[in-house]
């Protein structure tokens, strides 16, 4: 048996990890993190920006949203479910978190919106090309792994933890293994941040109401088995609120692809039944949408147009627009079309009748006439007494072919698990400090609770910086306050 | 070796004359960005990341291509490269699917790296990503085209490195230019070898093994060559295997002579975990490895011997109580690493489960007796009829170190109604009694009675023989679905006993007993009936007249372990019999007053599958029966095998053997080496060539005595291959094992210059 000593131990090279490990060794500490997969970065590889509040970048372009606004947001939203005093210091704190980036080379784009009804608080990180975008995250995980072998960080990749070493109640260490066999790291104060649940279907039917593969689309970045947090509580660590990070997508499609372009609209959206169960301008929310489709029958939903509004939508372009679709337009959907009529799909259906739509996708033959020909009169008569759908969104289906794309609840991965403090410890379900434990990221993220903060946009990789620059910084207080 | 002077980025190297900039750069651990690359791959500069400025060269270079010159000075990361690089990658990614996070590549993936270190996020170029559907025709490998950066390094490794040539760029009804096979044919029409190298050496995730062919493992090697992780000695599988099909059968026994004493015995009875994670068998069959260990055994002219390695005396000395395999194994590894060894085995003859558990028809006694032979030579001393009572006892003879590994002798009996009755049997007693052939009676027709006497192959003086005596009947019911039940039925045919049934209550697909195992019993006229609970056993005139039996409609084990059944009511009735023999598993008998820990099953708990944890008592010592105190102390106590773990295989016993005689030569002041090398090491060609027949190669069936034939006597039931069915069956190995020895190429991170 192998074994090492350090001053901070960092389970997860991911983003949490990483802020962890630069934060601590900028204080003095001798840090090792060890990450089980071949690089660094984890599902950070694959994300876009982080939330700030109050950032320089804001300020520049006139963005007002103050640290008092933004709290107040976040707690009106949660309901006060979350954690206070550890939203406060995490929003307190985000501004300087993005200088603090800045100073490690990482650009970024303008802060944005998630959709027109949230705050520019996401702070996307500008890749080298010049064109922000989907895993350009990945430049801000070069920058933190770089900065961190800078400032002496040991990086053990392919080396997975697999139990916390707990010594008269105190952390003092990790098991782990690599290609060599069995290591041991002791050290004054372990970091957790391993990146959640999102690959454990066991994790994922134990501990929320979906299952996967069933009801569930949602990523799986491959490694994001609930390791950590399973590791955390073997050690004594208390269960904090747990649910999927929901969104919506067509199943299988790999989420936000072209496919959806047209369908992702404030069409007529109708469940099994053939009724329409919400506004559909809530479309733009993918977590209100979720909530709503989950609610229906086998939790599907199907957003049906016809070929005029096909033909608008290629015209005129799309009603509504987000960031993440924004560089796509229909051109990128027809090949889509084209492919999935070719290679057929379970979730994007063409139909010259109703009926025949009806009988391609599942949905109740008579309900779904009844609620199109209730729909059309509505529309004609201006109002939708319905849900009060903004009238400019009231078209009627009377073409002569009809589309139709499934929805399901999907999730980017996880959120919580680990009962921690505002100071980032690690507590028991009786709220007792667990010594030398600290945990950060996506395996603590019990501050959107029940929903992802969507209003405030960036933050799973706000908290999962943040939280890990303050399990860091306490990590190593902690350790002064040993010696 | 001539050399030149070159200089990369400031830093000055010596470069062996011949070679790349970019070998030149990497092997001094100085990154430059590269894709189609691949170290064990002639190189074409196609993916255009690794390019260079040559100071008074206008043009600008790919460094795979380009050879280091005396006195060039290059650069590497200039603005221009590094525009010119993303420029390509983006070239690449317009072509590449946005979703990683689905990908199971993901984090380990050239191209994600390459996305982290260039800094590149989404293609500014149109997406020229023309989808297309996974394709997961063929059985072993997943190809995803939509994740194809077309660098073509499987085209290379295919051709250049395998001489299989199964792929290239093919033209698409679209005129788009593609890796595919050729002639866009399947995988299996060009006569695919399916050795994996193409997959190994994709830089994404475009090819891909089908989930579950492997299992993952941070040693390569144990991920890469299935049948060696799953032995649980590790066998070098793919290499005997080789070594059979290439006519060096000396080598091959040698092969497997160094991880286990008893190739001949496993030859006859391993269970073959191997075969049942042989990638072959995705294609047709597996690889009949347990028939190609007999062959090599069959052939062993000790060759190896001249190899082995002996220790010089140590002075220290071993007890192994247990004369099994996993005694045995232990006992001939310590003798080896030059302690004085001496076994103590309770049976009149040494071999545990292989002398009195497993009848001989299924592996015969001259096999096993060779193989203890040879354990002797190697200085093991071994005593019988020697049951060992009581550890002060033994320790006071001078033993350094005990190791018990008793085995699992005891049979159990469900709790039910009659269960005690005298025609009531256990498993391991009955086999046991039929293999020392003693004290059995037989009650039908053709024997009219009295004491069998069957052909021997071993005699026995003094057997010694614990319990009742047996007495079968002619109608005979046998309780459990694992090997053992089929042991005990198949034993009974063979003694006469008309009808004999095997009641389990697992169905057909989920029972523990082997497929051959079932196959052979039912061919010899056992009745097998499934899904049964037992209620009672019926009682007439004192003795076992039935099994009352329910059905079973399904059953799980809950997080307690404990059995759930879900019964089919009114389903009750009663299997005539006059014998009943449980086999439902057994249990270690581990004497009282050696007051060692034990645990569920009554089996042994170490602390590390090796080291005894006595149970608390003053001083940590052992109570002798007698009430003394002794001086045995936890530490000079290990323990191995089934007493261990419960009832399993041989070779996992032989496994524990050998870790547990590693251990204990490290505790007597030994290296805990017991590694042998007994063949040459050779590594072999990575060339396969072209071959049409290769994946029509169906597995070689070994010849059986019709089952007629064989109920009439105990004798070997499946026969050795000849030559030329073990070299043709051997030729049918994928060669998982050529796989590692291909470069994995190192990510940005891991280099020390960035």
């Amino acid at each position: 048996m192998r074994e090492f000593e350090a001053d901070v131990v960092v389970v997860g090279g991911g983003a949490a990890g990483l802020a962890a490990a630069i934060t601590a060794a900028e204080k003095g500490a001798q840090v090792m993190v060890l990450e089980k997969a071949n690089t660094t970065g984890g599902c950070a590889n694959m994300a876009m920006g982080l939330l700030g509040v109050e950032t320089k970048l804001q300020k520049e372009r006139l963005i007002d949203i103050t640290r008092e606004r933004a709290f107040e947001k976040f707690m009106d939203y949660t309901h006060w479910r979350s954690d206070a005093k550890l939203v406060k210091k995490y929003i307190d704190q985000s501004a300087e978190t993005i200088e603090w980036l800045q100073a490690m080379g990482v650009d970024f784009a303008l802060p944005s919106k998630y959709f027109p009804g949230s705050e520019a608080t996401w702070h996307i990180i500008m890749p080298k090309t010049g064109n922000p975008g989907l895993r350009a995250a990945a430049t801000m995980i070069k920058a933190m792994t770089e900065r961190a072998e800078e400032l002496g960080v040991k990086i053990l990749l392919e080396t997975p933890v697999k139990s916390l070493i707990k010594d008269q109640g105190e952390i003092i260490g990790v098991q782990a293994s690599d290609k060599d066999g069995e290591l041991e790291v002791y050290a004054g104060a372990v970091v957790v941040s391993t990146g959640g649940f999102g690959d454990s279907p066991e994790f994922i039917k134990k501990y929320t109401p979906y299952e996967w593969g069933k009801d569930l689309y949602s990523y799986r970045i491959p490694g994001l088995t609930g390791d950590g947090i399973q590791m955390a509580w073997d050690a004594g660590a208390g269960r904090d609120y747990m649910d999927m990070e929901l969104v919506f997508f067509a199943p299988n499609t790999g989420g936000y692809a072209p496919i959806e372009l047209p369908f992702r609209q404030p069409n007529l959206f109708v469940n099994l039944d053939g009724k329409r169960f919400y506004n559909e301008q809530v479309v733009e929310n993918p977590v209100f949408s979720v909530n709503a489709i989950t609610r229906q029958k086998n939790r599907v939903a199907f957003s049906i147009i016809d070929d005029k509004t096909m033909k608008k939508y290629e015209e005129n372009g799309l009603d509504l627009i987000n960031v993440v679709t924004s560089s796509m337009d229909m051109s990128y959907f027809n090949q889509e079309m084209e492919e999935a009529i070719k290679n057929g799909s379970d979730v994007f259906f063409m139909a010259e009748t109703i009926e025949e739509l009806a009988e391609k996708t599942g949905i109740d033959q008579e309900g779904l006439a009844e609620t199109l020909k209730n729909y059309n009169e509505a529309c004609k008569a201006g109002g939708d007494k319905e849900f009060n759908k903004n009238p400019r969104y009231m078209v009627p289906l009377d073409g002569s072919k009809y589309y139709a794309l499934k929805f399901a609840p999907s999730a980017y991965g996880s959120l919580g698990g680990i009962r921690i403090n505002d100071k980032t410890q690690v507590i028991t379900d009786q709220f007792a400090v667990i010594p030398g434990l600290f945990a950060a990221g996506t395996d603590a993220n019990s501050v959107c609770n029940p929903d992802y903060v969507f209003v405030l946009p960036g933050n799973t990789l706000g908290f999962a910086v943040n939280s890990g620059r303050m399990a860091g910084r306490n990590a190593v207080a902690y350790i002064k306050s040993l010696s | 070796m001539k050399t030149v002077s070159i200089t990369i980025d400031g830093h000055v190297l010596e470069v062996e004359e011949g070679k790349s900039i970019l070998h030149a750069a990497l092997e001094a651990d100085l990154y430059i960005p590269h894709l189609c690359h691949h170290p064990d791959l002639p190189d074409l500069g196609e993916c255009r990341l690794c390019v260079v400025e040559i100071e008074g060269d206008s043009e600008i270079r790919t460094s795979c291509t380009t050879k280091a010159l005396d006195g060039m000075v290059v650069r590497t990361k200039t603005d221009r490269l590094n525009a010119m690089r993303r420029l390509s990658m983006e070239l690449m990614l317009a072509n590449h699917v946005d979703d990683c996070t689905t990908c199971p590549k993901y984090l380990k993936c050239e191209l994600q790296s390459l996305i982290q270190y260039l800094e590149v996020s989404t293609s500014r170029l149109r997406r020229t990503l023309n989808s297309v559907p996974v394709n997961t025709a063929n059985p072993l490998f997943v190809r995803d085209l939509n994740r194809c950066v077309s660098c073509g390094r499987c085209i290379r490794v295919c051709r250049e490195v395998r001489g299989v040539d199964v792929l290239d760029f093919q033209m698409t009804q679209e005129d788009r230019i593609v890796v595919d096979v050729r002639n866009h044919h399947s995988m299996a029409e060009e006569n695919c070898r399916f050795c994996g190298a193409c997959v190994e050496v994709c830089p994404t995730g475009a090819l891909q093994d089908k989930e579950g062919v492997f299992k993952p493992n941070l040693n390569r090697e144990l991920e890469l060559i299935p049948c060696k992780s799953e032995c649980p000695a590790h066998t070098d599988v793919p290499k005997y295997i080789r070594a059979i099909k290439e006519g060096r059968y000396q080598d091959a026994i040698a092969v497997i002579r160094e991880k286990a004493p008893f190739p001949h015995s496993l030859g006859y009875v391993c269970m073959a975990f191997c075969e049942s994670v042989c990638r072959r068998k995705e294609i047709n069959e597996a690889l009949s490895i347990r028939e190609l260990k007999k062959f090599a055994a069959v052939q062993d002219q000790g060759l190896w011997r001249d190899k082995a390695r002996f220790k010089p005396k140590s002075g220290k000395k071993v007890a192994v109580v247990g004369g099994g395999p996993a005694g045995l194994t232990a006992a001939y590894y310590l003798a080896k690493a030059g302690h004085d060894v001496i076994v103590f085995e309770a049976a009149p003859v040494a071999g545990g489960m292989l002398s009195t558990g497993i009848p001989e028809y299924r592996l015969p006694r001259e096999a096993v007796q060779a193989e203890i032979a040879e354990i002797e030579k190697a200085g093991v001393r071994i005593l019988t009829n020697a049951r060992v009572t009581s550890l002060t006892e033994l320790k006071d003879q001078g033993f350094h170190k005990i190791l018990i590994a008793i085995g699992a002798g005891a049979g159990t009996r469900l709790p039910i109604k009659g269960a005690d009755l005298p025609n009531v049997y256990e498993n391991i007693d009955f086999l046991r009694k039929v293999s020392l052939r003693d004290s059995i009676t037989l009650r039908n027709s053709m024997t009219q009675g009295g004491s069998v006497s069957l052909e021997d192959s071993v005699s026995l003086e003094d057997s010694v023989s614990p319990g009742e005596s047996i007495t079968l009947g002619e109608r005979v019911v046998v309780l459990g679905g694992g090997n053992v039940a089929f042991d005990c039925a198949r034993s009974a045919v063979r003694l006469g006993a008309k009808e004999v049934s095997v009641v389990c209550l697992e169905n057909r697909e989920a029972m523990t007993a082997s497929e051959d195992e079932i196959r052979e019993g039912l061919e010899e006229g056992i009745r097998l009936i499934n899904g049964r609970t037992f209620l009672a056993i019926e009682e007439t005139n004192g003795r076992a007249a039935g099994v009352t039996c329910q059905e079973v409609a399904s059953f799980r084990f809950d997080e307690n372990r404990r059995l759930q059944m879900e019964l089919k009511p009114h389903s009750e009735h009663v299997i005539p019999a006059d014998t009943v023999i449980f086999a439902a598993g057994q249990r270690p008998e581990v004497p009282e007053e050696w007051q060692l820990a034990v645990g569920r099953g009554n089996l042994i708990i170490t602390e590390d599958g090796v080291r005894v944890i006595v149970k608390e008592t003053e001083g940590k010592t052992v109570q002798t029966g007698a009430g003394e105190e002794n001086s045995v102390k936890a530490k000079d106590l290990y323990a191995a095998g089934d007493a261990v773990y419960g009832t399993h295989s041989v070779i996992r016993a032989i496994a524990a053997g050998r870790k547990a005689a590693s251990e204990i030569d490290l505790d007597l002041g030994g290296n805990g080496d017991i590694e042998e090398k007994l063949t040459e090491e050779a590594t072999p060609s990575p060339y396969l060539g072209k071959d049409e027949e290769f994946l029509r190669l169906e597995r070689e069936q070994a010849t059986e005595e019709p089952a007629e034939a064989r109920i009439m006597n105990f004798k070997e039931v499946s026969h050795c291959f000849p030559d030329t069915n073990a070299c043709s069956e051997a030729g049918r190995c994928l060669q998982c094992d050529l796989r590692t020895q291909i470069t994995r190429p190192k990510l940005w991170v891991h280099y020390k210059i960035k």
